[in-house]
């Protein structure tokens, strides 16, 4: 378990502003879960999650936040949306997955997969920089930067003689937009 | 139409007998319905509000005491036992005693009838079996049917400032219920639902208390049932701990109740200031004396049992209804007292 949990667990102490946060800004209601693991079951990477997404939302109950922000199934969600689609309350389980995402980026809480990190930078840096991603450029950015240089070479060339890679990604026309969108997100920065 | 001259006894005045004494009247027979208590309603006297509809049972106490007051055929004897039986070719020859009633105490007459209706009810086992829990040792912890009680005193004294609200209710389910090592391996049926509808009320009364219920399931089966158990846990957010608590302990004056989340795999604990039992449903012992008297049958926790294809008759001449068969919620009883009546007054027809 998590840091949350070192001490016996006491509930009239939990206070979740988490709980509060899904609700206010997503209309998400974690109390009408039904804790029935169909979502957990449907998952299709719920196998190596070190918390499935049955015990994510049991956790939000909980107001294990840093739990929450540390656990490694954030990190390794596909946000495939199975979860969402098997919920017979309809919880929105991948937004609160991205909600917790961009929690803990912008706390700077390291991704407990750094490569997952890494591809999430890349990817934003570009979208910052042209506004949008170029497939390529990113993959070949990616696998400098972990050392890994032909991973996935053999399938890109093939991809790019069926016509869907594209070396060549221009910029959007006023990119000048897209930055103004970041640093209304993330503050002023480079 | 010449008057039909059967009569029935109906033994025990709360809904299951109370419905089967009027509809036995209203097919034109007569009913003697025995109360031992000086009032009718039985354990639905007891109870504040109910579910899924959040209603009054005093109205409905009240309604059909109204109806059974002005039936011609129906005799109503409060305050009464009924002390023996002797069976005969077609009925019983029973004895009737007074339990008080201003100078008539101990006065003893008997009765032919034609046909028998139980309908004793039940009462919840002794929770104090579980020295874990700490009935009859904290005076915060009480059974489910004391905490009606404390609802209807709340109730009576709202907008009263002296009320000290308490911080935080737990509501523990399966006391004794689905426990094997004290006997009742049986589920008790309805204190899911009266324990949702106490949660419920207790946010009503006090929106800032804590609310914990402590469950393994929640058998919502019934009409409403579980939009009702919903209605509690998201609307008036009483939050549900899925684990059957393992100890109830004192702690700065207050009461802490440990657990384990079972959907997490965690240990928990809560304190809290009052702790409901939700104590498991046995029938009262004077049912298996009734039951003996009669020639009904019993299962092994003494229950009523019915003969086989025979839902509402227990033996010849002996039908029942109600909580002394098994667990039953309000409306169920009613059900059940509409149908041993059915089964008089075929009886009787069939005789005539």
């Amino acid at each position: 378990m998590g840091p949350d949990f070192h001490t016996s667990f006491r509930l009239e102490r939990i206070e979740s502003p988490l709980k509060r946060e899904l609700k206010d800004l997503f209309g998400i209601d974690v109390d009408t879960c039904l804790e029935c693991g169909k979502c957990s079951g449907g998952c299709s990477n719920g196998h190596v999650f070190d918390y499935t997404p049955r015990k994510i939302v049991q956790l939000v109950k909980l107001g294990a936040e840093e739990t929450l922000l540390k656990m490694d199934a954030l990190w390794i969600c596909l946000s495939c949306q199975l979860c969402l689609d098997r919920c017979p309350s309809g919880i929105d389980i991948p937004r609160i997955l991205d909600h917790l995402r961009e929690k803990s980026r912008r706390r700077g809480i390291p991704a407990t997969r750094p490569a997952v990190g890494l591809f999430h930078d890349l990817m934003l840096d570009q979208v910052r920089k042209s506004g949008r991603v170029s497939e390529v450029g990113l993959m070949l950015r990616f696998n400098v930067a972990t050392g890994q240089y032909l991973n996935d070479a053999g399938l890109g060339w093939k991809m790019f003689l069926k016509g869907k890679l594209h070396p060549f990604s221009p910029s959007v026309k006023s990119v000048k937009e897209v930055r103004r969108l970041f640093e209304e997100s993330y503050g002023k920065k480079t | 139409m010449p008057e039909n001259t059967k009569t029935a006894l109906v033994i025990g005045g709360g809904p299951a007998g109370m419905e089967a004494a009027l509809r036995i009247a209203q097919a034109g027979f007569h009913a003697v319905l025995v109360e031992k208590e000086p009032e009718l309603g039985g354990t639905l006297r007891d109870l504040h509000s109910s579910f899924p509809r959040w209603e009054n049972p005093r109205e409905l106490i009240d309604h059909r005491i109204g109806l059974l007051t002005k039936s011609r055929r129906v005799t109503i004897r409060t305050q009464t036992a009924v002390m023996s039986s002797v069976r005969q070719a077609k009925g019983f020859r029973v004895s009737l005693k007074s339990l008080g009633n201003g100078g008539r105490e101990g006065y003893e007459d008997e009765l032919d009838v034609d046909a028998v209706v139980l309908a004793t009810g039940f009462e919840l086992m002794d929770a104090s079996v579980y020295g874990e829990y700490g009935h009859g040792i904290y005076p915060g912890v009480m059974t489910s049917l004391e905490f009606e009680g404390q609802l209807k005193t709340w109730a009576q004294r709202a907008g009263d400032i002296a009320v000290d609200a308490p911080h935080g209710v737990a509501l523990i389910k399966c006391v004794g219920s689905r426990d094997r090592s004290k006997g009742y391996p049986y589920c008790s049926k309805i204190c899911c639902m009266y324990t949702a509808k106490q949660a419920g009320l207790v946010k009503d009364l006090f929106p800032d208390t804590r609310v914990y219920v402590f469950y393994m399931d929640y058998r919502a089966s019934g009409k409403e049932y579980e939009e009702f158990v919903r209605q509690v846990i998201e609307e008036k957010h009483v939050r549900y701990i899925r684990g059957r608590p393992a100890k109830v302990l004192p702690e700065d004056g207050r009461l802490l109740v440990r657990a384990e989340d079972t959907l997490m795999g965690i240990p928990v604990e809560v304190a809290v200031d009052m702790v409901v039992l939700a104590s498991a449903i046995v029938p009262r012992p004077g049912t298996l004396l009734l039951a003996e008297m009669f020639g009904a049958r019993t299962d092994e926790y003494g229950f009523i049992e019915n003969e086989p294809f025979e839902p509402a008759r227990s033996s010849e001449r002996v039908f029942y209804a109600g909580g002394c068969g098994f667990a039953i919620e309000t409306a169920g009883a009613l059900n059940q007292g509409a149908a041993a009546a059915a089964g008089v007054t075929a009886l009787f027809n069939e005789e005539r």
